[in-house]
């Protein structure tokens, strides 16, 4: 039993008995928390819109059996403007969903937590760009370690002749390591995705209406694939 | 495990919202003590409720005939309509006395973060009744969560097309509460949805 401070960034909650919630959040030092917050879904609860998703707070945690109990809390961002838009919205719970899948409680997570606040400082800051998502994804994949190879061959490592893709083969591949189920991309997909990949989630290169479509396609599938999950999100996330 | 007949009904009060293994132990151990006839009434209200109650079919609130008694009601404004996530927000909406119209209900929000879309709510129904009951305004009262948001923008953008006032209750510092208690969130919307006086 002892009190313990740490900060994160809500993913989501649901409802647990009368009026509390179980709130999720994602620590960078101690990975996802699940924690109870007493009499939030009252309006007069001092919490507040304190732990509404997508918030980034500071917290006090009392621990003892079972599941933690929030309470206090101090929010360090809020990122309010994203929650006016539809768009920006929905990009935002699809990188909490994605963040979610990717994280596991007690385990440190660091890199993924500063990548869903870029990701949300990007939202935050201005209409959604149209690759964002992707670079988003691509950067998902990078965190838990199944990054595509893009602009080299996931077999060989050439950088000639790499027109082809697979899922399961980790990426690019030359005609020489091409496999049964490896498709062709159109040209010059493969260099746009890894343009986006490097980029910095607020500051991504301009976009290409020819592209952005089957980019995210790819990216979309070639994470499920790994994860081994649908993120359910994207399925809704068409506006 | 219990002898058989208690413990299929621990397993079925188990499954009531909020209520944990140890609470439905409790509830079917003092339903085991009391009167024959009250038990009989308990389970009579459990089925005649679920026989006799169904949904409005222009509003979706709960009823036991074809319409609900506000869609039913002449006194009632037609031309307003206050759209809610579920029936039971109705009887909330109406303790305050201060709406005069119908209601629609959605049968939920949509959820950005689990993936549930539109269309599995009763928008198509309501830009429908939009289109044919000369309704000028659509009141939306979802909750102020992110669900609650992206139902109300969704709302928004599917009813605009159709040429009418869409509103959204505004949300603010609770009445009776102290200023200093507001969290940014609040009290951002609070500012941007001020009032001149
Ligand atoms: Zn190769
Ligand atoms: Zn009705």
């Amino acid at each position: 039993m002892a009190l313990r401070n740490d900060q994160g960034i809500v993913l989501r909650s649901y409802p647990f008995g009368e009026a509390d919630r179980v709130v999720v959040l994602l620590s960078p030092s101690h990975g996802k928390i699940r924690a109870v917050a007493k009499g939030v879904r009252k309006t007069t609860s001092r919490f507040g819109g304190r732990l509404e998703p997508f918030t980034q707070v500071d917290l006090v945690l009392y621990e003892g059996r079972g599941l933690g109990i929030i309470t206090q809390v101090s929010v360090i961002e809020a990122f309010p403007h994203l929650r006016g838009d539809l768009e920006r919205l929905l990009a935002a719970g699809t990188m909490a969903e994605v963040i979610d899948a990717v994280t596991e409680e007690g385990e440190g997570s660091a890199r993924a937590f500063l990548l869903l606040h870029r990701g949300l400082h990007a939202l935050e800051a201005g209409p959604r760009h149209p690759d964002l998502m992707t670079a988003f994804l691509l950067k998902v994949a990078d965190v838990v370690g199944v990054a595509p190879a893009l602009d080299e061959c996931a077999g060989c490592g050439t950088r000639e002749g790499v027109t082809r893709f697979s899922f399961a083969a980790g990426g690019a591949l030359c005609p020489r390591c091409r496999t049964p189920a490896a498709v062709a991309l159109r040209a010059g997909l493969t260099a746009y995705l890894a343009r986006l990949a490097a980029a910095d989630l607020s500051d991504l290169p301009p976009p290409d209406p020819s592209f952005s479509g089957e980019a995210m396609g790819v990216t979309r599938r070639f994470l499920e694939y790994h994860l081994d999950r649908r993120l359910e999100s994207l399925a809704s996330a068409d506006v | 495990m219990f002898e058989p007949p208690i413990q299929r009904l621990i397993d079925e009060l188990a499954r009531l919202p909020g209520i944990g293994r140890k609470s439905a132990q409790r509830l079917a151990f003092h339903l085991l003590t009391v009167e024959e006839e009250d038990a009989r009434r308990l389970s009579r209200a459990i089925l005649e409720m679920r026989e006799q109650v169904r949904l409005c079919r222009r509003c979706f609130n709960v009823t036991d005939s074809d319409e609900c008694s506000i869609c039913r009601d002449l006194r009632r404004d037609a031309t307003l309509v206050c759209v809610v996530e579920r029936p039971q927000d109705i009887v909330v909406v109406e303790r305050s006395r201060e709406f005069r119209g119908r209601y629609h209900v959605l049968g939920g929000a949509v959820s950005p973060i689990e993936g549930i879309g539109p269309e599995r709510l009763r928008f198509r129904e309501l830009v429908e009744r939009v289109r044919t009951e000369g309704i000028t305004e659509v009141i939306i009262a979802t909750n102020p969560s992110v669900e609650g948001d992206a139902t109300a923008l969704y709302l928004a953008k599917v009813l605009k097309p159709e040429g009418v006032k869409v509103t959204r209750l505004a949300s603010g510092l609770p009445v009776g509460g102290d200023l200093d208690y507001a969290d940014e969130l609040t009290l951002g919307r609070a500012l941007v949805g001020r009032q001149e006086m």
